[in-house]
């Protein structure tokens, strides 16, 4: 923890650098969403080395197409981990990936990261991980599945054998959950 | 409003922010939002929510990783390495315009001191013209001088020309000028560096005569002049048996005034 100190910009304010393309804004952008975006990106893509490369990949898009993100339309967070995810996905779904057989057998995967590695130890988000604790086990599958493995509700659906209504449901009531024990 | 909540209840928000939804439905939900505080609140509930979900989940990165991608963003506008590069510029210019300055200074210097030398140079010039001038007078001067002097030792060398020394009468007994004549050339030349002649005012002048057979003729007028080295040519005479000088009135008279003869002689 003893590391250098992290840059930290509202919103408003990290949007503003964005769009000047300041590096101040790089910096406050990787120290404030590089955990984050790399949480996902690593459940998808198991390979450390591989991750990593998504994770630089990632950065590199935000950056460069940030004037197609409109604070109009939602969440600057929303629109990065949108493009990570979708980078990730293509980096699974690339056929010199599949070579390597780098892939794992997606039910063990999220439990697998959360053994292989040691999540940074933080204070702040020992309340925010006792409550997505909280989540039944359906809850936490359906979301782990469409947001940290990248499955629509339509591959989700055909996944765990489950209708798309339901589907729909399950998840807008995990989510519901979330937003009850996060508020 | 029953069909806003029907719309928040069947999940298409929180596949529309988890981006799992066909671009129709995308514009169907942005429309909505639009038009729906309600559906604009709840699609920010499920964002932020699912951002915490996130955190929660969140696996930080080799330390490693950050200069990597710090170093893969190119920065266009103000940062910390272009002040760096400005600062590296500044001495680069700072010369370059003092050298204007001094290349302007050097200039106006050279500009002041070359005007100073022209005008110099114009006034030598304008002396060394005059000098020209009067050199050129007095080549002339000598010129005509030496061509005089030429004409006057023709005159001496020449053995057609006889000698003739007029003497005063009682009128001038110191007066005296000698004549030069050649018959043979019809030439007269009066001598004016021997000539002992009163000097005239400036009504009268001397005019020479000769005598021949009895009757006078005119050979000009002169002036007395002492400080003259000249021969001077005057009109020209075959015969002559004297030759004589009266004082008449300025530019000659047809006869001679007898009573005013200075000098006269004989052959």
């Amino acid at each position: 923890m003893s590391r250098r100190h992290k840059i930290s910009l509202s919103e408003e304010e990290l949007i503003a650098a964005l769009g000047k393309r300041e590096k101040i804004a790089a910096e406050a952008l990787y120290d404030m969403y590089s955990a984050s975006l790399f949480g996902v990106i690593s459940r998808i893509v198991i390979d450390t080395a591989t991750a990593e490369d998504v994770l630089q990949d990632t950065f590199v898009k935000i950056w460069n197409s940030f004037a197609s993100y409109s604070a109009d339309k939602g969440r600057l967070f929303t629109w990065m981990v949108n493009i990570a995810r979708n980078l990730a996905i293509d980096k699974i779904r690339s056929k010199d990936f599949k070579n390597q057989n780098k892939n794992q057998e997606l039910e063990n995967n999220v439990t697998f990261i959360d053994e292989k590695r040691n999540t940074v130890y933080n204070p702040e988000l020992l309340g925010i991980k006792d409550l997505v604790e909280k989540l039944k086990p359906e809850q936490k599958s359906i979301l782990e599945l469409v947001y940290f493995k990248g499955y629509t509700h339509v591959e989700a659906a055909d996944e765990l054998g489950i209708p798309l209504g339901t589907i729909k449901t399950r998840l807008r009531m995990a989510i519901v959950q979330l937003r009850k024990n996060f508020n | 409003m029953e069909e806003v909540k029907a719309y928040i209840e069947s999940g298409i928000l929180e596949l529309y922010v988890l981006g799992d939804v066909t671009p129709a439905e995308r514009l169907e939900v942005e429309a909505m939002a639009v038009k729906y505080t309600a559906v604009k609140d709840e699609l920010a509930a499920i964002e932020k929510s699912l951002e915490l979900y996130a955190k929660a989940n969140e696996i930080a990165p080799a330390d490693t990783q950050r200069e990597i991608i710090l170093n893969r963003l190119d920065y266009v506008l103000v940062n910390e390495q272009s002040y760096k590069n400005e600062a590296k510029v500044l001495p680069l210019v700072k010369p370059q315009s003092n050298f204007y300055k001094y290349a302007f200074a050097a200039s106006l210097a050279l500009l002041i001191a070359s005007v100073i030398a022209l005008l110099n140079v114009y006034g030598r010039l304008k002396e060394t013209t005059n000098l020209v001038a009067s050199l050129q007078n007095q080549n002339h001067e000598i010129a005509s001088t030496v061509s005089l002097k030429d004409g006057e030792i023709e005159v001496l060398r020449d053995p057609s020309f006889k000698l003739l020394k007029l003497q005063g009468t009682q009128k001038s007994p110191a007066a005296a000028i000698t004549v030069a004549w050649s018959p043979v050339k019809k030439k007269v030349w009066i001598d004016m560096a021997t000539a002992k002649m009163p000097s005239n005012d400036k009504e009268h002048q001397y005019q020479l005569w000769a005598l021949v057979a009895g009757k006078p003729v005119d050979l000009g007028v002169f002036d007395s002049d002492t400080t003259s080295k000249d021969m001077k040519e005057m009109k020209s005479i075959t015969l002559a048996d004297a030759f004589a000088v009266t004082l008449e009135k300025r530019g000659g008279s047809p006869t001679p005034s007898m009573d005013e003869m200075m000098v006269i002689g004989k052959f």
